[in-house]
């Protein structure tokens, strides 16, 4: 099924040691959109990634920081990064913990201008 | 980054005698290339001996290579050349301090506050004079018989760096996080990030990707950074837009492995 995002989610998932890319709700965690790989189950990504998100804005805002932009979350075997904009949606990457973290951030912000 | 290191290079590759080295030196430095860093300021002080900032520069690389004899040095030359030099006596407080010998830190950072040193130096002095009236530490890791507030207060020596422990509750168990205005907002922060711990853990072991490291954040106003520490707490260092990712990393591992000491001193009494 082709959807407005179909082509951003797309061009995140040509990058380079990226898994999936996704388009979350920060609000309630679930998935807009998706470009998985076979068998890939994009709800607890899209929970985690939201909430996640959900915090660091919340905790910036007490920290009296400004809006929060680019998110990572780096773990042995893998990473998530995420930005979200004024909406409410998010839009996350799955990526190896070898991929260029530098390259995805790019992209990730070209397609939240792209989606806003 | 790169561009500007590349440009800066082959400036002084034509003009050698310019005083490009300083940021080109510094850019390095900043990047964790340290050999490298102090190679080119050394460079640079043989044409300009007189020179503070490139001694300050010299002291800084110092510091971060850990050779604390070596930063005084530097830092004591710069303030032979400028009396009033501000990072010259904050450097000489923190390395003072690191040392134990606190009232000379004391000295030199009432000095660094009296010249606008800035709220971190007010931090550290209310470290130092918290630290003098009890043990006093044996060496450079060790953990300073401070306040839990002021656990971090000596490693975080640029402006606008702060730190907070957190239990896996979100109570804040060491660290200060002050707005400008003074107002202690660890606890509003804590509360936000409460249980985040533990559901990333969760996650990650859905997700099969091994144990968290670290989440970063960007904001508007700074780079926030935190790693799951011991019983499940979380540390959490913040610091200006300006600071490199890979700076940001060095201190919140400094600052995670403050927090594990700390903690097992705390768990061994």
């Amino acid at each position: 099924m082709i959807t407005p995002y179909t082509a951003l989610l797309e061009s995140l998932s040509r990058q380079r040691g990226v898994r999936a890319s996704l388009i979350v709700s920060e609000g309630d965690g679930l998935v807009v959109d998706a470009n998985l790989r076979f068998g890939q189950d994009g709800d607890p990504v899209a929970a985690l990634a939201a909430s996640l998100y959900r915090k660091a804005r919340l905790s910036a805002r007490a920290a009296r920081l400004g809006a929060v932009g680019f998110l990572q979350l780096d773990a042995e075997r893998g990473r998530i990064c995420a930005v979200g904009g004024r909406n409410d949606l998010v839009i996350v990457v799955v990526a190896e913990s070898t991929a260029n973290v530098g390259l995805i951030r790019v992209e990730l912000l070209k397609a939240l201008e792209s989606l806003e | 980054m790169a561009d500007e290191i590349r440009r800066w290079s082959d400036e002084l590759a034509r003009e050698p005698a310019s005083l490009v080295f300083l940021q080109l030196s510094e850019a390095l430095r900043r990047q964790g290339q340290l050999e490298i860093a102090l190679k080119i300021a050394l460079r640079g002080l043989e044409r300009h001996p007189r020179h503070a900032e490139a001694h300050d520069l010299v002291a800084r690389i110092a510091v971060d290579r850990r050779d604390f004899e070596r930063a005084c040095d530097e830092w004591e030359t710069v303030l032979r050349i400028a009396p009033d030099h501000v990072g010259a006596m904050k450097g000489l407080g923190y390395v003072c301090f690191q040392q134990g010998r606190f009232e000379e830190a004391e000295r030199y950072l009432t000095g660094a506050a009296a010249g606008g040193g800035g709220s971190a130096v007010h931090a550290a002095l209310q470290t130092v004079r918290r630290s003098s009236t009890g043990a006093v530490m044996p060496g450079h890791d060790a953990i300073p018989a401070v306040d839990p507030p002021w656990l971090f207060a000596d490693l975080l020596v640029d402006e606008g760096q702060t730190a907070l422990l957190l239990d896996v509750n979100g109570f804040v168990m060491a660290g200060v996080y002050q707005d400008h205005d003074g107002n202690d907002l660890a606890q509003e922060i804590g509360a936000q990030l409460s249980g985040i711990s533990d559901e990333v853990l969760r996650a990650t072991k859905r997700l099969d990707i091994g144990e968290w490291r670290s989440i970063v954040f960007e904001t508007h106003a700074a780079v926030v950074a935190m790693a799951p520490g011991a019983d499940e707490s979380l540390v959490v260092v913040a610091a200006s837009r300006a600071t490199p990712l890979g700076l940001l990393r060095r201190l919140l591992d400094r600052c995670a492995e403050r927090a594990g000491l700390w903690l097992a001193r705390q768990g061994s009494r």
